[in-house]
């Protein structure tokens, strides 16, 4: 069924539609509309399950986590702010394995305060074993919450997922979204069975203090299923094309990249726009290709060096920045990309929810070409901002 | 280098000993360095802490694995921990019984030195605290530090701590050790085989660290396990409650750090389980009408 609705409210519908059985919450501004939707099912008995006001995302956290361990499938989402809060508790989901789904609502982290699009929130947390994936648009963003369950709760991930979709760019615009049938939701995603809950029943341990005797093997097996979700993501890819008809290319997707000779890489929407920039630039036949990096975590390092083998020269979007220079997805894309001899250049724009706009990107392209061609270009670029000269 | 480990429980002041060692080296124009190693801290818990001396800046992080001198501060350690692994051939051990060496078994026979510091420390400083009876011991044993540096160090740093007059009695109490201190050689007759211990692989370790109660090579694992920890062995006091005085007000029994403590009946009688008590006192501290009195756990 086609329906027009906002990010959040296919956020919440993919929640709905995966049977959630507890969702601790705490609103935030442009998370809010997820949760006031969820409320709603609960509300209206479309949703049987357990709604928690929490006093703060701290507890939010610390709610799922506790549920998740009791053996339930835990839902909730945030924003900037509360994901800053809860990072505490965001460092024990992960290594205790506990597959709690949790979008993020991309916004700006203070300071200064804003409610706008900048990843800085979720990219202060790539460390946290959690996996993370940035989505286009709004039916990306509805099937992407079902596709996280299924790889949270796969046994060789059993990780926590988050979802992250651009604050206000999706979260509050409205497009067409196929909201898929609950038989066919049910039958891809079985309901969740751990082999070890806390339950009086049969007395468990888990999120135990471990002396440091054992908590490197605990880091290693940690990694080691951020390592093996690559596999999974893939596979649960595969078989969601199959079932829902839509295929988002698992760890990465590319567009015009069979013959590209220079390409971009983004995450987002700017993912969406760049579609468009890259046609214009084909017709005056350009060969420029675009490259959407899905999940930041696992960083699908082996796929990027695959796909731009071919090109001469790449650039890296970049939505926030790591105050030592250049933003994260540039960092990870060069180091991924080591050893390879391509030219790799980095463009920030659209921090704090500053628009990224069509000449925008087109400049991108721009100063990659400059960039394959040898000739001298700067290696990081902020686009849109007073006072640059690019 | 001049290396030494001590072994202690939580309380014992095996790292302040440690720290007091280094002090004294120092102030007798060395290098030296003192650090501890905690497990989950925990009154009674055994401890270790290292001591390292030289005439040049040490530079080494690491615990010391191959000493040269082990102090052990609480003898019932000899029965679950090989203290002397590592020791240096030429090495000596420090131990605080009141046994000759020649009557302990060290499971090899190599330098033991002796000194009873329970009483020591019980007769002057009316407590069972003998890290600085040990550090007397030390000195006479090694002869890697004047026994005036030490009683030097001692009386600043415990005087700068718990005032000038418990220094003093802490320096005496390392003196009086200084010259009970017995010198010999330990048995080696029993067989010392490692403790064993659940070390899972990163493949074997189960999922995110989650246990239930199971079985492994080295015991039970998981909720329950603690069932095999016993910890009598730890304490020097032991709680005895009179239960004419008792007005059942269960304080006792609430604050009681290892859950030792049980209601036998519905009127609310209590039983302690000596077992699990580590002799830490909480009880007698917390009963308001003085109801429960420690006495001495080993003679
Ligand atoms: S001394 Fe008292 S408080 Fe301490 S462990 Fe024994 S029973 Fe518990
Ligand atoms: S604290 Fe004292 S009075 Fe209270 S129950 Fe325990 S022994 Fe009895």
């Amino acid at each position: 069924m086609k329906k027009v609705i906002t990010g959040d409210h296919a956020v919440a519908i993919g929640a709905k539609l995966c049977r959630v059985e507890v969702v601790p919450a705490y609103p935030i501004t442009p998370q809010t509309l997820i949760i006031e939707h969820i409320a709603d099912f609960i509300n209206d008995g479309e949703l049987d399950a357990k709604f928690l006001t929490m006093e703060s995302e701290h507890s939010v956290m610390s709610a799922a986590a506790a549920a998740s361990a009791a053996g339930a499938r835990v839902f909730t989402a945030t924003s900037s702010q509360g994901l800053a809060f809860m990072h505490e508790m965001l460092y024990a989901t992960a290594p205790f394995r506990l597959p709690v789904v949790m979008p993020d609502a991309s916004r700006t982290l203070a300071g200064p305060p804003g409610i706008w699009c900048e990843y800085n929130d979720s990219m202060g947390a790539r460390d946290s074993g959690w996996l993370q994936l940035y989505v286009e648009d709004n039916q990306e963003a509805l099937d992407m919450v079902i596709q996280s369950f299924r790889i949270a709760e796969d046994k060789r991930v059993l990780l926590p997922v988050m979802p992250c979709l651009d604050g206000f760019v999706l979260t509050h615009t409205v497009e067409p979204v196929d909201v898929p049938e609950q038989e066919k939701v049910d039958s891809f995603l079985p309901s969740y069975k751990p082999d070890i809950i806390l339950d009086p029943a049969r007395p468990a341990m888990i999120g135990a203090f471990m002396p440091a005797e054992y908590i490197m093997e605990l880091r290693r097996q940690t990694a080691g299923a951020v390592e093996s979700s690559k596999e999974v993501i893939q596979e649960i890819n595969g078989k969601f094309a199959k079932e829902f008809g839509r295929d988002y290319g698992g760890l990465i997707d590319t567009y015009r990249m069979d013959d590209a000779d220079i390409a971009l890489i983004t995450m987002g929407t700017v993912t969406s726009t760049s579609r468009e920039v890259v046609d214009e630039l084909r017709q005056k036949g350009e060969k420029a290709g675009l490259i959407k990096l899905r999940f930041f975590r696992p960083f699908p390092s082996e796929e990027l060096r695959k796909a731009v083998a071919q090109v001469s020269a790449l650039g890296v979007f970049d939505r926030s920045v790591s105050y030592h220079g250049g933003g994260q997805v540039y960092n990870e894309v060069r180091s991924a990309l080591f050893g390879m001899t391509i030219p790799v250049i980095n463009h920030l724009a659209g921090l704090g929810g500053r628009d990224v706009t069509k000449e925008q990107i087109m400049k991108m392209f721009e100063l990659t070409r400059k960039a394959a061609k040898g000739e001298k270009v700067n290696q990081i670029n902020w686009h849109g901002t007073r006072g640059e000269t690019v | 280098m001049y290396e030494v480990r001590f072994h202690g429980r939580g309380g014992q002041g095996a790292v302040m000993a440690a720290q007091t060692l280094a002090e004294a080296a120092v102030n007798e124009g060395n290098y030296a360095v003192a650090f501890p190693f905690f497990g989950a801290e925990r009154r009674g818990a055994p401890v270790l802490a290292f001591t390292r001396i030289d005439s040049k800046k040490i530079f080494s992080k690491t615990q010391v694995y191959n000493p040269d001198c082990v102090v052990v501060l609480d003898d019932s350690l000899l029965d679950t921990i090989d203290v002397v692994s590592g020791l240096k051939p030429e090495g000596i051990a420090v131990i605080n019984s009141k046994e000759k060496p020649e009557d302990i078994d060290l499971g090899k026979t190599i330098n033991t030195a002796t000194v009873d510091a329970v009483s020591i420390a019980l007769e002057i400083l009316k407590a069972p605290i003998t890290n600085t009876a040990i550090l007397g011991a030390f000195a006479k044993a090694t002869g890697i530090i004047k026994i005036e540096s030490l009683e030097e160090s001692i009386k600043r740093k415990f005087g700068e701590k718990l005032g000038e007059k418990t220094g003093e009695k802490n320096a005496l109490a390392a003196r009086t050790a200084y010259e009970k201190t017995v010198m010999g050689k330990s048995r080696g007759i029993k067989k010392l085989e490692a403790r064993k211990q659940w070390l899972p692989t990163y493949q074997e370790m189960p999922v995110g660290g989650s246990l239930i109660e199971s079985k492994t090579d080295a015991g039970l694992i998981g909720p329950g396990s603690f069932i095999e920890n016993k910890v009598s062995g730890w304490a020097t006091y032991r709680p005895l409650r009179d239960r004419e005085k008792c007005v059942m007000c269960l304080l006792c029994w609430f604050y009681c750090p290892e859950g030792t403590i049980h209601r036998i009946s519905n009127k609310g009688d209590l039983m302690t389980n000596y077992d699990y008590c580590k002799g830490c006192g909480v009880c007698a501290n917390e009963c308001p009408v003085d109801a429960i009195k420690m006495v001495r756990a080993r003679a």
